[in-house]
């Protein structure tokens, strides 16, 4: 007599037994009691007892992220650093504005340039690493730096392409002053604690 | 091990605003059961510690990917179950694997008093890990196929001979 294979039993078990296989089941008691083995196995599996880790290895895990959030703020500031010497840079060439609406351009890219400058400034009272955000506070915070991150990303690339006076530019420079201006905001007005 | 956490928002919502705190809680509710699952599909203790670390910090550079789409636990899971994996290739690469396809190697005596929790650990990795993600996470054979970057035939020829294994060795503990 033929008898169901454990491939046969486990697709019985999973509800995809052949039809000769759920026929053969009903009639044959041994392959009946294979099955029933099988479930109580599956059972027993799933009741072991769950495995503890044997040491904490929160303290790699947070020594290794705080490592690379300390790498990724210097990246972020040697950054900031380059787009502020390019302001200061660019107060120097301005001496003499071009006139007209290009004139114009240029006076207003240098104005954002400078008022990024100073809320640059304005960033380093406050304490990056050690103030304690509500969870609140530090998503915007965190949403905050990202985009600017992100909007210097924009900006290397458009000043290699572009010398100046350009609308798109002074817009893009523009729009890194008011996500400063809300940056400082986010870190003047912040925060207290929240515990767990 | 039936794992069925919940983590309050607003935990998720703090690491996902790198809040370490907030990241902390995330390692503590979900170790053991990420331990547990990889120390279950690998063999060496030390290597279920490594993928642990390696897991947790992952999901805390990616935290912030994590989009609520089904639970947190699901989203762990995943990783871990992908980094075990990983390493056991990376071991079938070095090694060919698998103590349960060599039956007379020495120390491969199965003796008395042999409980499942023995015989599975008696299992090939490869094996162990087809066993505890289908019975017991509950994954399909479809699932387990596409993370192991199988077919589902193999899964499910795995399952069926790991059982079979299963069994063997059971009887032989029992009749010793």
């Amino acid at each position: 007599m033929m008898h169901c294979t454990m491939e046969d039993l486990g697709a019985v078990r999973a509800g995809e037994g052949s039809v000769w296989a759920r026929r053969h089941i009903t009639t044959c008691a041994a392959c009946r009691g294979e099955l029933e083995a099988l479930f109580q196995r599956v059972a027993q599996l799933k009741a072991l007892p769950a495995l503890h880790p044997p040491r904490d290895r929160w303290p790699a895990i947070q020594a290794t992220l705080r490592a690379e959030r300390s790498r990724r703020r210097r990246t972020w500031g040697t950054w900031t650093g380059s787009l502020a010497l390019a302001a200061t840079i660019a107060a120097v060439l301005l001496v003499q504005p071009p006139r007209g609406e290009q004139g114009k351009l240029h006076a207003e890219l240098n104005q954002a340039k400078q008022q990024s400058a100073t809320l640059e400034d304005s960033l380093q009272q406050y304490d990056v690493d050690g103030r304690v955000l509500s969870g609140h506070a530090a998503a915007l915070v965190a949403d905050l730096e990202d985009r600017i991150s992100m909007l210097d990303g924009t900006l290397a690339q458009q000043e290699h392409v572009t010398h100046g006076g350009d609308a798109a530019l002074v817009k893009l420079w523009q729009e890194r002053v008011g996500l400063m201006r809300e940056l400082v905001n986010a870190r003047a007005t912040r925060a207290r604690y929240v515990g767990l | 091990m039936t794992v069925a956490l919940a983590v309050p928002d607003v935990i998720v919502a703090r690491a996902q605003a790198g809040d370490e705190a907030a990241l902390e809680a995330l390692y503590r509710a979900f170790e053991t059961p990420v331990y547990n699952l990889v120390r279950r599909i690998l063999r060496r203790p030390e290597d279920a510690e490594d993928v642990l670390q390696e897991t947790f910090l992952e999901v805390v550079r990616n935290i912030k990917q994590f989009r609520g789409e089904g639970y947190l636990w699901g989203w762990i899971r995943r990783i871990a179950t992908t980094k075990a994996l990983m390493r056991i290739r990376r071991e079938q690469v070095r090694e060919t694997e698998s103590l349960d396809e060599e039956p007379g190697k020495p120390g491969m005596h199965v003796g008395a008093n042999l409980d499942l929790e023995r015989a599975f650990d008696r299992l090939s990795e490869t094996s162990r890990a087809v066993v505890w993600l289908h019975d017991v996470e509950g994954y399909t054979h479809e699932e387990i196929a596409d993370q192991m970057g199988k077919t589902v035939s193999f899964s499910k020829s795995q399952l069926a001979r790991a059982h079979a294994r299963l069994r063997r060795m059971l009887d032989e503990g029992a009749q010793a």
